[in-house]
């Protein structure tokens, strides 16, 4: 659908965009996202020729956007920009028909056109048909903004950091309705923004740009997983990819638990679980292989009658436990579902490796939600 | 203070007889200063306005004709028409031209500051929506200087009645002319034939003008 091959921006002091080649398919909706100056708007203006390239072509269905009128190619192409931009002297009826009747569309087809992308969106046009921008909402505007582009039908969208400017309820909501949109509408779109929420949220693909440069291009998962460099990573954040690697249980246990071994003497336990302020121990064999657990209560109850930890272990019932491969998700749910003060973290091999307890589980929550709290 | 409103008041149906018997030179004076001052107000329309959006987007020249008829602002209106004395004669069209000028600048820079004082990003939108300039012009950019520009050429229209009191120097006529004879007979009835319904005049110009203001501001603008 739209193909840059070589295109290279260059102002007096700087280079803008070097030497891009891209390529994206019908259909796509592609996010370009990169820190401020990388470069990213530059390129999406250049597709409908708001800037024009110091060298390199651009290519809309085959057609080089240099031999084509920029007028008559931009009422072709949808564009939304951050400031909405909705023409105050119109009324919204008027702003979303623009183009149409631009492009010269019988007074009929624009209203009934109009009518059907207000309700699309859930606006009653009997409602918000006649209303001034002035009388909407930030979103709503945007909202009005993003049909408004849509309504020519065109082949391809623009939108250069569409809900930047907008709260973030209604940036959700939108993000949501032109997620909605283009699934049914599948019109080919490139987004720019510096939100790598709004980018993995919304992108098929993610092109991550850096000082005019494509730094990769991915799938949000591929880039999640497998960063090209650290700068896609840091880009992408650390908290993300923890919050990403939250799908596994290892990633939320504590690595190395108290454990002792079934010789030990009780006072030598009692000794060891003071000292690691714990009320519960973990007993395994030389292998690291569970055996059972001890309270700190029995410790003391049976401290008369038994000499050595082996003696007075709780085997029976015996613990509830989770293999390492399994998701966080999974040891959420049985340490809520079942009431549990903790869940072993076992191996193939039946070797213990970790402990989730109910402290770790928030923690890691809490780094999921805020950052990496406490650390 | 019995007596001076007394005297008050005996002056006052003075003037009135004085204006009663006058009635056809306060007629004629008026319909003159009329002329003088829409004439000249619409003659610096039609050059500011188109002017004022050619240069919408020429800042350095516009920055440069600014100065001019800034310049031509300052000079005293009285010297303005000496100066045109040689040139332009006698009359109204030295008149006019005077007025004309001092039209300029308010006008001219409304129209300028309210062309250029429309939200980029609304421009950008219909650039990037595929208007052309002139549909950008008339759709958006006009529609929304509006209001700025009817300002301009209301400020204008007040100045302009008031000075236009000045064309009786050079014979152009207009209310200027009883004040004038009134100055020289040292008659304060004609100083006020000719001030009072120049001031009314200009007061209804910018209280006519000001509604125009009004309506031409669109809806979706007011607040």
């Amino acid at each position: 659908m739209v193909k840059f091959k070589n295109v290279v921006k260059a102002y007096e002091n700087h280079v803008a965009v070097k030497n891009l080649n891209l390529e994206i398919p019908e259909g796509e909706l592609v996010v370009l996202i990169g820190p401020s100056g990388c470069g990213k708007t530059t390129t999406l203006k250049m597709v409908n020729r708001l800037i024009e390239p110091t060298s390199g072509s651009i290519f809309i269905r085959d057609r080089n956007v240099k031999d084509l009128n920029p007028v008559a190619l931009r009422r072709e192409i949808g564009y939304v920009i951050q400031q909405i931009g909705l023409f105050p002297n119109m009324t919204i009826e008027q702003n979303i028909d623009v183009v149409p009747r631009l492009l010269g569309w019988p007074a009929e087809k624009r209203k009934r056109r109009v009518y059907e992308l207000l309700e699309m969106v859930g606006m009653d046009p009997e409602i918000y048909a006649h209303r001034y921008p002035n009388e909407l909402s930030g979103g709503q505007q945007q909202r009005i903004g993003v049909l408004r582009a849509l309504a020519a039908e065109p082949p391809l969208i623009l939108m250069d950091e569409p809900f930047g400017a907008l709260d973030p309820i209604a940036r959700e909501s939108l993000q949501d309705e032109l997620k909605n949109l283009h699934s049914r509408l599948n019109i080919t779109t490139i987004f720019v923004t510096h939100d790598m929420d709004e980018a993995l949220k919304l992108a098929d693909r993610v092109v991550v740009m850096n000082q005019g440069e494509v730094v990769q291009v991915a799938t949000p998962e591929t880039l999640l997983r497998n960063p090209a460099n650290d700068f896609v990573a840091s880009f992408i954040g650390k908290n993300r990819l923890n919050g990403d690697s939250l799908q596994s249980v290892v990633e939320i246990m504590l690595p190395d638990p108290v454990t002792v071994h079934p010789q030990m003497g009780l006072a030598e336990g009692l000794a060891l679980m003071k000292r690691k302020k714990v009320d519960t121990v973990l007993v395994v064999d030389e292998q690291r292989r569970l055996l059972g657990s001890v309270a700190v209560e029995t410790l003391d109850r049976e401290h008369k009658r038994a000499r050595t930890i082996g003696e007075i272990m709780n085997q029976d019932p015996p613990l509830t436990t989770i293999r390492s491969q399994a998701s966080a998700k999974e040891a959420f749910d049985l340490i809520i579902g079942e009431k549990l003060k903790y869940l072993p973290v076992l191996d193939e091999n039946d070797v213990l490796v970790g402990l989730v307890t109910r402290n770790s589980m928030v923690s890691a929550l809490a780094s999921a939600v805020w950052g990496d709290v406490g650390e | 203070m019995l007596w001076r409103l007394r005297f008050g008041v005996m002056w006052v149906s003075d003037f009135i007889d004085f204006i009663r018997s006058n009635l056809d030179v306060a007629a004629v004076a008026t319909y003159q200063h009329l002329y003088l001052s829409f004439g000249s107000v619409l003659l610096g329309m039609l050059i500011a306005v188109p002017l004022g959006i050619w240069l919408s987007d020429k800042e350095r020249l516009a920055e440069k004709v600014l100065a001019v008829t800034g310049t031509i602002q300052t000079v005293p209106g009285l010297a303005f028409l000496g100066l045109f004395l040689p040139l332009l004669g006698l009359g109204v069209v030295p008149s006019m031209t005077v007025l004309f000028l001092y039209s300029l600048l308010p006008i001219l820079t409304n129209t300028y500051t309210g062309i250029r004082g429309v939200n980029p990003a609304v421009v950008e939108a219909g650039i990037g929506m595929g208007m052309s300039p002139r549909q950008l012009l008339f759709m958006v950019k006009l529609p929304l200087a509006f209001p700025v520009i009817i300002a301009g050429i209301r400020i204008a229209s007040v100045y302009i009645v008031s000075w236009a009191t000045l064309a009786a120097f050079v014979g152009g006529g207009g209310l200027g002319d009883p004040i004038l004879t009134g100055i020289m007979t040292a008659d304060i009835n004609f100083i006020l034939m000719g001030a009072i319904p120049a001031a009314l005049l200009a007061l209804a110009a910018g209280w006519i003008l000001g509604m125009v203001e009004r309506l031409a501001t669109p809806r979706g603008l007011r607040g």
